[in-house]
């Protein structure tokens, strides 16, 4: 009997490990996903704004659906308690008061996942003045982020 | 006895009130993001031209704009604060006010030129230094324009108490260019050279639209020395 409470503690913070994985581990996953993202973006950004005549649909949509991915794949969980402390690739840039303002972190994050999801739809169009606009819309999130939770150098 | 005169010639007031709207355009854009990050890339070159502009009128300029008749040295400031400064351009805390509004402006120009938002945006003068070092200087940008709002806000706050407390309208001169003065400083500026004007509006331009298409790059040896030397610092 007295061994069952320990146990139970034990094999969930072994799950909860598993499932978000430890501090340095989150912070290098997320470090991930934000610098694959700004590989597409920066494709978007010059097929479309910077050099329009180098414009490929299909890279475009691949692009956009990278980034659509990645927003779904529940990015706010590499956001465990601690990690605003540690280094991935390299420190993390996570402000402390983030853990005060998850609720407002959140939004945000449900913001860039409903842009990002129409950048997808409107990039299968194909229309490039659409996307311009809507890719605008995911900058503006990301940078809503950024301004909320993120250090500054 | 007051009589009327003109103090600030209209290429400088021409250059204040694109300046004031260049700014919060800037801020507006900077603000917002997203798509109208590439507008405030665009108005920090604007800034650019003007803030080139105001140093060569700085030289070139008539009576009151040029920096040695206004500049704030030590003894001005307190020949000022004693009450025994007797002039019509900028005073001494003016001139202060000047000198470090177009420092912390050039600032958020020239960090802005090497900058980046880890969004979409990369200031044309980006490829020329590491991005470890331009997100220093986009750090700093922020940084310059929380001092710059503490300066806008002095700004305000003394043109505010000059108004009110001393009775002097500080804003009118700044759009007609006249100001009431009393008998014994009364001289009016020289009319505006047309061609100092056309000279520095043109040097001003050029170095502005050059920066702004990178195309300035090639001259800009320098950078990379800087880079070094910000390396070494343990930037």
């Amino acid at each position: 009997m007295k061994i069952k409470l320990p146990l139970t503690l034990a094999l969930t913070v072994v799950a909860t490990a598993a499932f978000s994985g430890q501090v340095e581990e989150q912070i290098r996953f997320r470090q991930s996903a934000y610098s694959y993202l700004s590989w597409n973006t920066g494709k978007i950004k010059s097929q479309v704004v910077d050099h329009p005549e180098t414009f490929n649909k299909d890279q475009i949509v691949a692009a956009a659906n990278a980034i659509a991915a990645v927003a779904n794949s529940g990015l706010i969980n590499l956001y465990g308690t601690g990690t605003d402390q540690g280094i991935g690739w390299k420190q993390s840039r996570l402000r402390p008061e983030f853990f005060q303002k998850q609720d407002e972190a959140k939004e945000l994050d449900a913001t860039f996942i409903k842009e990002a999801n129409e950048l997808a739809k409107v990039a299968a169009t194909g229309d490039a003045a659409a996307i311009k606009t809507q890719f605008g819309k995911v900058g503006a999130s990301c940078k809503s982020c950024h301004d909320l939770i993120r250090i500054r150098e | 006895m007051k009589v009327t005169v003109h103090i600030w010639d209209w290429p400088l007031r021409l250059f204040h009130w694109l300046l004031v709207a260049a700014v919060v355009a800037a801020y507006t854009t900077g603000k917002l993001g997203g798509e109208f990050t590439d507008w405030h890339g665009r108005i920090g070159a604007l800034i650019l031209g003007l803030l080139i502009f105001r140093i060569l009128w700085g030289f070139v300029g008539t009576t009151h704009a040029r920096f040695a008749s206004f500049f704030p040295t030590f003894g001005r400031l307190i020949a000022y604060l004693k009450g025994d400064w007797h002039g019509v351009g900028h005073n001494p805390i003016g001139a202060l006010s000047v000198i470090a509004l177009l420092t912390v402006l050039a600032t958020l120009v020239v960090t802005g030129l090497f900058a980046n938002d880890d969004i979409a945006f990369e200031g044309p003068l980006f490829s020329l230094v590491d991005k470890s070092l331009s997100d220093k200087l986009s750090g700093l940008h922020a940084l310059a324009l929380d001092v710059l709002m503490v300066l806008l806000a002095l700004h305000l706050a003394a043109i505010a108490f000059h108004r009110l407390v001393k009775k002097n309208n500080l804003v009118i001169p700044m759009l007609t260019g006249k100001k009431q003065v009393p008998k014994a400083l009364a001289s009016s500026i020289p009319s505006v050279g047309l061609l100092r004007f056309l000279g520095a509006a043109v040097i001003s331009s050029t170095l502005a639209w050059g920066i702004w298409n990178g195309g300035a790059a090639d001259y800009f040896i320098p950078v990379s020395s800087l880079q070094t030397a910000a390396l070494k610092l343990g930037w």
